[in-house]
């Protein structure tokens, strides 16, 4: 009998070679995820010698066969070759065996594990990584010098600037990707031209993820790591974190499901592996429908409230009480988000006790209605208050520690993050050990400001004499942006609705009569400037790859961008803790480090202080512009100075544990903060802050005017006008989307270019339960098309003055939402995993994006989409390739315990 | 149910170990190029076969759907252990009238957790590994199903002679190995 002819699509080497004693090691940390683990990286002449196997005999300081558990193993994923100062060397990037922090002994996820395929190799798939300046001529992408592109994007930037004013020049820029960059972003976009229309990869405005915590007065990143194996109750809302953030799970959170019993409450729409884990572990799995968490949250306090578990200690120390509350809590004196929210009056409460009035008359507090809101079992919402905060037995608190990620946040912004910040207060979350409430975090810190944010500029006028941010996607809607700096994001593909955003750029790019028929540079300027005075804009997209569409479709100048690896940078993960990422190889072709790219493009428009030599430079000048938050660096460069070295370099010396943000200074000593709020902490220098220390209120008390804990209102009625026109109506079911362990990177590595996980994702998945697929004939493999034909788009609306007019049906009411189709394509996976009723599919696939069909209507109160809430239906369409196939694609369930 | 096809013969010549060896009559040790893969014109799988021993697992009427048989390949080292089991529905690689004999090595390629007793018959899948959960579809040439190993779970080749069932060499790097054959 034959052999089976199928072949894995993925075909590692059987050998890897081992990097010799005396290879050099240079330390990093993972790009991707916000845990940021530390990894070492080995390089050595391709040529050879390599390492043996004896201990003594490598770089790796192991001996072969690695056993379990040793840490240190060096698979084929994790080898690569690349060019550095134009030789050719091998490069082994581990995660670091010898690591105490973070990842200890050397744990990684998949996705850091295969980090080196992301290292640019002219004979891997990314060789395709952009490597010269180019310009759009006769519709083709034609590379041109530095000079001309730069030329020509800052001749039309000040022409834009200059005829139409600073908010027809628009940024759309990654939030993350290392202070460096993102300081001379910023300093560009709001020191240099001061311009509103501004928006993060993920928001359509500069706006807050969890403002509703903020409110309240909790910093979204107070943990520490350590916290997680501390708690005797952890409760995970809207993720599962060993499906994103896999070393937080395996290394912390494990450890006091291990140790101590810890239990888990897991609020999430599907029952993904650590959920039926933690079920397992006597743990308990809240499946909630998409945007009924606020109401769930009420329930379980009401019930905390009822049975007086509430930590009465904490919250008569820390809560505000009304005269408190009076005498300006908020967050500042003018025009900031908190004052317009409160303006209405719709959420300030007097004190606890008024708190507590409120939370016992409303309806949805009641078990019973939250329950039926959000589709599960009333005694879940008794058992969930119980886990959380029965004292035990002699009358000790349960230790709670509350975390949130987007299925929280990005289903009912203000409302959830409200409500779930109000648990935390009454469970006495907050500084403590084991006790507090934070972000779990997507991407890692990296985001620095190089000056403010001119939020007087913004036309959106709002109740209350406030402004809202620029929302940008409707600013572009709206045919108000003449020139669109793109950096490091698909922008379309990430925003809601993305299809109507795709119709309206090509419009303005593409489908305007003015495209340029010759390099020449007049011609180029001229043509250009002709274009954006017919109402049209220009794009320029700088990127590591081309992206379709803003780059390979819409983009007039392309450039080149160095990444991870490629330059020293430096950034933050979501215990604060900063980190050198070292360069350890030659960045393709011309492409250079975006904060550079900046610099030469600021200088030709004519704009001071872009001399900067090397990163280190900006790294230094951005020190001061982290004073006082949770990421404050200053004192590195202090100390750096008096110690006659480079910041960076000093931070180097720190290796892959790096220091905890905020760092303090005590004499020459570098004090770090393991948890916000900590108001217990006893390690500050007993003369206060002094010199360059700033001991900002937040390090040990909470984030607000007073220093105390705003009780919020969390009142359904504001969303229920949205959440019933989303919720699915006929043969619709709830459609919502998140992250898997395996897909990280969206735009351009795991799934683009990586054959060991396209074999695994080849294709955008949909998972659905079973009893659904059945009614609709769907089998697991099957190719499925998920489309909506009632998606609401917010046009416009810039101009607010009764309350109701921002809500969704005063909007609708005044015709500012069109309705509009969207659809995206799926290969089904049929499975118990997802609750009955809601389909599943990847956040982002590029080329059949979710967002097609995502609200572009954002919360009202703080201008975040909604990502994790549409609807639409289901149908078969045939079979994918991948049904009968065994090289790519699983279709097994993924909760296998 | 599974309804699943194995994939069709790919274009090119895809020779098995046995093939090279008869048809270039010697003893040859070096690089055998098995197949070429879609979309990747130009990669091909390089596997030295013709180094890996041949070693004799047992007979495919002796298997029993779902009850795996344990052996050690490619020699008799600590990482060595592995699994020949009869899944009972047609895989990637699987021998056998059914298609379905399939056989891996037992190290989670993550952190070197043993998959010893892990393996879940009524979902042909091996996990999730004591470590940190790692799953892998023995369908699937041992894809990783949910998981943190950066590797599939590394196949160990499978040609039956008659009814003898005979290991022939490996897919994949063994966990905490540098070279399969150099332990």
């Amino acid at each position: 009998m034959p052999t089976n002819q199928s072949m894995p699509f993925f075909q590692p080497r059987d050998k890897v070679p081992v990097p010799p004693k005396n290879a050099e090691v240079l330390t990093t940390c993972c790009d991707y995820c916000i845990v940021a683990c530390g990894y070492k990286v080995y390089r050595w002449p391709a040529d050879g010698p390599h390492g043996g196997l004896r201990k003594d005999q490598n770089a790796l300081g192991r001996d072969f066969p690695i056993g379990p558990m040793q840490g240190n193993w060096l698979g084929p994923n994790q080898f690569t070759q690349a060019l550095h100062n134009g030789k050719l060397h091998n490069i082994a990037i581990v995660a670091d065996g010898d690591a105490s922090v973070v990842n200890p002994n050397g744990s990684h996820s998949i996705r850091g594990g295969c980090i080196a395929q992301k290292v640019y190799n002219e004979n891997k798939p990314t060789k395709d990584r952009l490597k010269h300046p180019m310009i759009r001529i006769n519709d083709v992408l034609t590379p041109v010098s530095w000079d001309l592109a730069l030329d020509v994007a800052a001749e039309i930037s000040k022409h834009v600037i200059k005829r139409y004013g600073e908010d027809a020049w628009a940024m759309k820029y990654f939030s993350y990707q290392f202070f460096e960059n993102t300081y001379a972003l910023t300093r560009l976009a709001f020191k240099s031209i001061n311009t509103p229309a501004v928006a993060q990869h993920d928001h359509p405005s500069m706006v807050d993820s969890t403002p509703g915590m903020t409110d309240i007065g909790y910093d979204k990143f107070s943990a520490s790591y350590e916290d997680f194996a501390l708690a005797d109750c952890i409760v995970i809302s809207g993720t599962d974190p060993y499906e994103s953030k896999s070393v937080l799970w395996n290394e912390w959170i494990l450890q006091g499901i291990k140790t101590h019993q810890a239990k888990l409450v897991m609020i999430n729409p599907r029952k993904t592996i650590k959920i039926a884990y933690t079920e397992q572990c006597g743990g308990l799995h809240l499946d909630v429908y998409p945007g009924s968490d606020t109401a769930v949250h009420m329930a379980i306090e009401r019930v905390i409230l009822e049975n007086g578990w509430e930590d009465r200690e904490f919250i008569d120390r820390w809560v505000a009480n009304r005269w408190e509350t009076e005498s300006g809590f908020g967050q500042g004196t003018r025009n900031l988000p908190w004052q317009w929210r409160t303006t209405w009056g719709h959420f300030q409460v007097d004190g606890f006790e008024d708190w507590k009035g409120w939370i016992l008359s409303q309806e949805e507090s009641d078990p019973e209605v939250a329950a039926r809101i959000a589709g599960i079992d009333p005694r879940k919402i008794y058992q969930a208050a119980e886990m959380m905060a029965r004292p035990k037995p002699g009358g000790e608190r349960v230790k709670t520690t509350i975390a949130l990620e987007k299925g929280n946040y990005w289903s009912n912004n203000y409302l959830n993050t409200v409500s779930i910040g109000t648990l935390g207060v009454i469970l006495g979350c907050g500084g403590r050990p084991g006790r507090v409430i934070t972000r779990l975090g997507g991407h890692q810190r990296g985001g620095r400001s190089g000056g403010s944010y001119p939020a007087w500029k913004s036309p959106y006028k709002i109740p209350g004499r406030r402004r809202h941010r620029l929302d940008l996607d409707r600013w572009v809607e709206a045919g108000h942006v003449r020139f669109a700096y793109v950096v490091g994001t698909t922008w379309i593909q990430a925003m809601c609705g993305s299809q109507a955003l795709a119709d309206t750029i090509g419009k303005h790019t593409r489908g305007n009569a003015h495209q340029l028929r010759s390099g020449d540079r007049q011609h180029i300027i001229d043509t250009l400037k002709n274009r954006v005075d017919s109402g049209g804009m220009v794009i320029v997209n700088q990127d590591i790859y081309l992206i379709d569409p803003i780059g390979s479709r819409f983009a007039d100048i392309v450039l080149p961008a160095a990444t991870w690896g490629e330059a020293d940078f430096t950034r933050c993960n979501g215990e604060r803790r900063i980190r050198l990422y070292s360069k350890f190889y030659d960045p393709p072709g011309e492409a250079k480090p975006d904060w550079q790219i900046v610099a030469m493009l600021a200088r030709k428009m004519g704009f001071d202080g872009y001399e900067w030599q090397e990163a280190n430079d900006v790294f230094e000048e951005s020190c001061r512009f982290g004073r006082g938050s949770s990421t404050d660096y200053n004192v590195l460069r202090t100390v750096a100075r008096r110690r006659g070295i480079k910041a960076h370099d000093l931070l180097r010396s720190y290796g892959t544990t790096g220091l905890q943000c905020p760092l303090l200074l005590d004499g020459d000593k570098i004090i770090e903060t393991k948890r916000l709020h900590d108001f217990e902490r006893q390690d500050l220098p007993l003369t206060g802050p002094a010199g360059i220390s700033v001991q900002d209120k937040k390090i040990m008390s909470f984030s607000t005017q007073t220093g105390k804990l705003n009780l919020l209102k969390s009142p359904w009625r504001l969303w229920a006008d949205f959440y019933e026109f989303m919720r699915p109506r006929g043969d619709e079911l709830w459609v919502t989307n998140g992250r898997v362990n395996e897909i990280w990177q969206s735009g351009f590595d795991d799934t683009e270019r990586r054959p060991y996980i396209q074999q695994r994702w080849p294709d955008n998945f949909l998972e659905i339960h079973q009893d659904d697929a059945a009614k609709r004939g769907i089998e697991s493999g099957d190719r499925v098309v998920i489309e909506s034909k009632r998606v609401p788009v917010q046009k416009d609306f810039n101009l607010g003055i009764k309350d109701d007019d921002m809500w969704f049906s005063g909007l609708m009411k005044r015709h500012h939402i069109e309705i509009v189709t969207g659809s995206f394509e799926a290969v089904a996976i049929v499975t118990p995993v997802v609750k009955k009723g809601v389909v599943f599919t990847n956040y982002l696939d590029k080329g059949n994006p979710a967002n097609s069909i995502t609200p572009r209507v954002p919360d009202p109160l703080t201008l975040n989409y909604r990502f994790k809430l549409s609807s639409g239906t289901v149908t078969r369409i045939g079979e994918s390739p991948y049904k009968h196939s065994f090289a790519r694609m699983s279709f097994k369930r993924r909760n296998i315990v | 149910m599974n309804t699943r096809q194995p994939d069709p013969p790919r274009p090119g010549a895809c020779l098995t170990r046995r093939s090279f060896l008869l048809h270039s009559g010697a003893a040859v040790t070096g690089t055998v190029l098995l197949c070429n893969i879609p979309g990747f014109e130009g990669i091909s799988l390089a596997a030295e076969l013709a180094s890996y021993p041949r070693k004799r697992l047992g007979r495919l009427s002796e298997l029993k759907d779902g009850e795996p048989v344990w052996f050690n390949y490619p020699d008799n080292s600590q990482n060595s252990g592995s699994m020949l089991v009869k899944l009972g529905v047609p895989a990637g690689g699987g021998i056998g009238p059914d298609q379905d004999v399939v056989a891996f090595n037992l190290l989670c390629p993550h952190m070197g957790g043993v998959l010893h007793g892990a393996y879940k018959a009524a979902d042909q899948v091996i996990g999730p590994c004591p470590f940190h959960q790692s799953c892998f579809d023995l369908t699937r040439h041992g894809m990783i199903i949910t998981g943190h190993a950066t590797e599939s779970l590394p196949q160990v080749l499978l040609e039956s002679e008659g009814d003898d069932i005979h290991a022939t060499g490996l897919i994949g790097l063994i966990y905490g190995h540098s070279d399969n054959l150099r332990p």
